[in-house]
């Protein structure tokens, strides 16, 4: 009798704590938007097709749709204000999901739709073996987020980068900690190969910058407990830390470190960038320094953007839709420049830009491409939120 | 800092993190002194009760205003769900199984966590959850160390769990009989003791530690997720091993011993602390090889 009831009121029980479960299950992703038809009417000389090369499906969609959305903005503005040469623009999108062999597809697609030229580019590795295609091809690509450095030298000359390259993060960090007047710091990765990228880049610039490097550490993924690390960077006492993974394990360890009462300069990647890190880091995550990719919300320059992209569209605009804007007002800048549509043309006027003022700062171009100045921008934890610390 | 205060830091911070990792050994001893069973769910035990004691404090955030009054109400309650979470899954998993060979129970336990751990990475998205308190850190001096109200309370909390634990399994009945039924579980049946709620009240409060520790770890480091368990599962194992597995009070022992010496381990040149899991497991490999009883157990040739 008292286990067929009891064995009753614990499956009542389970039920009971399965739905209070459910409680914390909260932010599902965003609605999926749909393409704004910004058609204007007859007074075109005729039509010129850019193509869009982004994932707007995989892994990575949230930021490839919102990239995709951004492009469709600047068209419409562009077409509003009487289009490019005269021409009316109309785009075509290649979904590269994040993947290298569908973005060889996705090149290929754009390609035999006789593009004028390609904006997008989100994931390096998928964005990586197109570069050949486009060039072979004679299209002008400019490249918007992907910035690893091996797409400098798979570069045949026709892609541009408009995002900073993974050296210029450290280059940034060394410039902000000297205005700070650190001189010894110590760098923490989790030990992903990005992580560990960026602690080399940055300790390799810090000590040619005549600094040093006091401690070196890696937190073990999978733990919560820290402590082994913060006591050995406690007791080197740097002035500053600079965490160089993600927001997760980033926020245990500057709970961890504050806590301990370390009262020096705490630094995070890009990778920690995420509005997520100062929700868990809490008090804790007050006066934090991030080096971070030109988030729009913090650009001057970018308030009329997320304006008109909240009109458009039903969600925030990421990381790098304000990225994508300028790539598509870049080109159309380029090739007003050029004064035709011919590729080879494109190429020499995208070359040659000098000064072009984007929503994410000016642009121009190192003789590899590459955009030519650091555009990471620092920012602070403040009440709970980023805001710009310069 | 001096080597002193490093010393002292890290004999408190091995303390803490030692007294986390024997509240959760016991749970994994409590079960295989029954039942002779390792129970792969116990660590996902641990990380349900860090999530269930941080909804509970959510809903209680509103209503009560003192940071701990809150968190203990959250740490009771939590306790007993996850306590009957535990007892559910005996019922379920475990009872039909007892007397089928050893290995399927087994396989049964790594089903269940796995059910656990993917139910949770489903419901969060797999995303960090901060775990809320409201404590502040202000730190104070005992000596040359550096201490904070908060880690002083969930020591002493850990530790008044484990003296609690003793007491009710050396002067009650509840915990004789189970003593009893890790000796021998056909006696104790005729003899005429209830073994199946027995067995019910060890997975109560083997997963109600479980659960205790993971709100303290929720208090202490601030972050939650679904893969809090996997590490802290296996280095209680760990110490459940070095203490000598089915013995409760080498749990205790084994996980405070087990945090020293990773507090310690980290500081010996050239090991840091990127080798301390290494280190860790090392000493377990060790245990295993050269005194498998643990430090506790006695050499018993019957122990099928």
């Amino acid at each position: 009798m008292f286990k067929l009831k009891s064995s009753w009121i614990l499956m009542l029980v389970l039920v009971l704590f399965a739905f209070s479960l459910f409680g914390c299950g909260g932010d599902s992703a965003g609605p999926v938007d749909e393409t704004p038809d910004g058609e204007a009417e007859g007074e075109f000389e005729g039509q010129v097709l850019f193509g869009i090369m982004v994932p707007v499906t995989g892994s990575e969609a949230a930021d490839g749709i919102d990239m995709e959305n951004a492009g469709l903005l600047a068209v419409e503005e562009i077409n509003a204000a009487g289009g490019v040469l005269g021409y009316e623009i109309v785009t075509t999108t290649g979904d590269d999901e994040c993947d290298p062999s569908k973005a060889t597809a996705a090149a290929s697609k754009l390609i035999s739709e006789e593009v004028v030229a390609v904006i997008g580019g989100y994931c390096s590795g998928a964005t990586l073996p197109t570069l050949a295609l486009y060039g072979d091809a004679g299209i002008p690509f400019v490249i918007a987020a992907a910035n690893a450095t091996s797409l400098i030298d798979e570069n045949p000359g026709w892609a541009f980068m408009i995002n900073s390259t993974g050296d210029a993060q450290a280059a940034k960090a060394v410039e902000w900690f000297e205005s700070l007047d650190v001189d010894t710091i110590a760098l923490v990765d989790d030990g992903s190969a990005f992580s560990v990228d960026l602690k080399d880049q940055s300790k390799m610039q810090w000590e040619a910058a005549g600094h040093s490097v006091v401690a070196e550490d890696r937190v073990e993924t999978g733990t919560q407990d820290f402590s082994a690390v913060v006591t050995n960077i406690m007791a080197a006492n740097p002035d500053a830390v600079y965490w160089t993974a993600y927001q997760g394990l980033g926020a245990l360890l500057i709970r961890q470190l504050r806590q301990d009462g370390y009262e020096g300069v705490i630094m995070v990647g890009d990778g920690s960038s995420a509005p997520e890190l100062l929700d868990l880091a809490q008090a804790e995550g007050e006066g934090v320094y991030c080096t971070a990719p030109p988030v729009v919300d913090f650009l001057p320059a970018a308030q009329n953007f997320i304006s008109g992209y909240n009109d458009s569209y039903p969600r925030e605009p990421g990381a790098y839709a304000g990225l994508m804007y300028d790539a598509t007002y870049l080109l159309v800048d380029a090739i007003e420049r050029a004064g035709s549509f011919d590729g080879e043309a494109i190429k020499d006027a995208l070359a040659a830009t000098d000064g072009f003022e984007g929503i994410t700062g000016p642009v121009g171009f190192t003789p590899q491409n590459t955009l030519n100045r650091s555009n990471f921008v620092i920012l602070v934890g403040e009440d709970g939120r980023w805001a710009l610390a310069e | 800092m001096t080597s002193w205060e490093i010393f002292l830091q890290q004999l408190f911070n091995g303390l803490l993190v030692g007294s986390f990792y024997g509240l959760v050994a016991i749970g994994y001893s409590m079960v295989y002194g029954i039942i002779k069973l390792l129970n792969f769910a116990h660590a996902d035990i641990y990380m349900c009760g860090a999530f269930s004691g941080l909804i509970i404090l959510g809903f209680l955030n509103p209503y009560v205003g003192n940071e701990w009054l809150g968190i203990i109400i959250a740490l009771l309650l939590s306790m007993v769900l996850v306590g009957l979470l535990g007892v559910v899954i005996q019922r379920v998993a475990y009872r039909p199984m007892l007397k089928a060979p050893r290995l399927s129970i087994l396989i049964t336990a790594l089903a269940v966590s796995m059910i656990l751990y993917n139910t949770v990475l489903l419901m969060t998205q797999g995303q960090y959850k901060p775990f809320t308190t409201g404590l502040t850190h202000e730190s104070f001096y005992i000596g040359a160390l550096r201490m904070t109200e908060t880690r002083m309370v969930l020591l002493l909390a850990a530790l008044v769990l484990m003296f609690l634990l003793h007491m009710f399994i050396t002067r009650t009945m509840y915990g004789k009989a189970m003593r009893a039924i890790a000796l021998d579980r056909d006696t104790c049946q005729l003899m005429g003791v209830n073994v199946y709620m027995i067995i019910a009240i060890t997975f109560f409060v083997g997963s109600a530690l479980a659960a205790a520790a993971g709100i303290m770890a929720g208090v202490y480091y601030g972050t939650v997720h679904f893969f809090m368990g996997f590490l802290i599962g296996l280095k209680a194992f760990t110490a459940a091993v070095i203490g000598g597995i089915g013995i409760i009070p080498g749990a205790m022992l084994g996980g405070l011993l087990l945090g020293l010496l990773e507090a310690f381990g980290t500081q010996i040149p050239f090991i840091g602390s990127s080798w301390r899991d290494v280190f860790t497991f090392v000493f377990l490999i060790l245990f295993l090889i050269f005194k498998p009883n643990g430090l506790l157990g006695r050499i018993e040739s019957e122990r099928m």
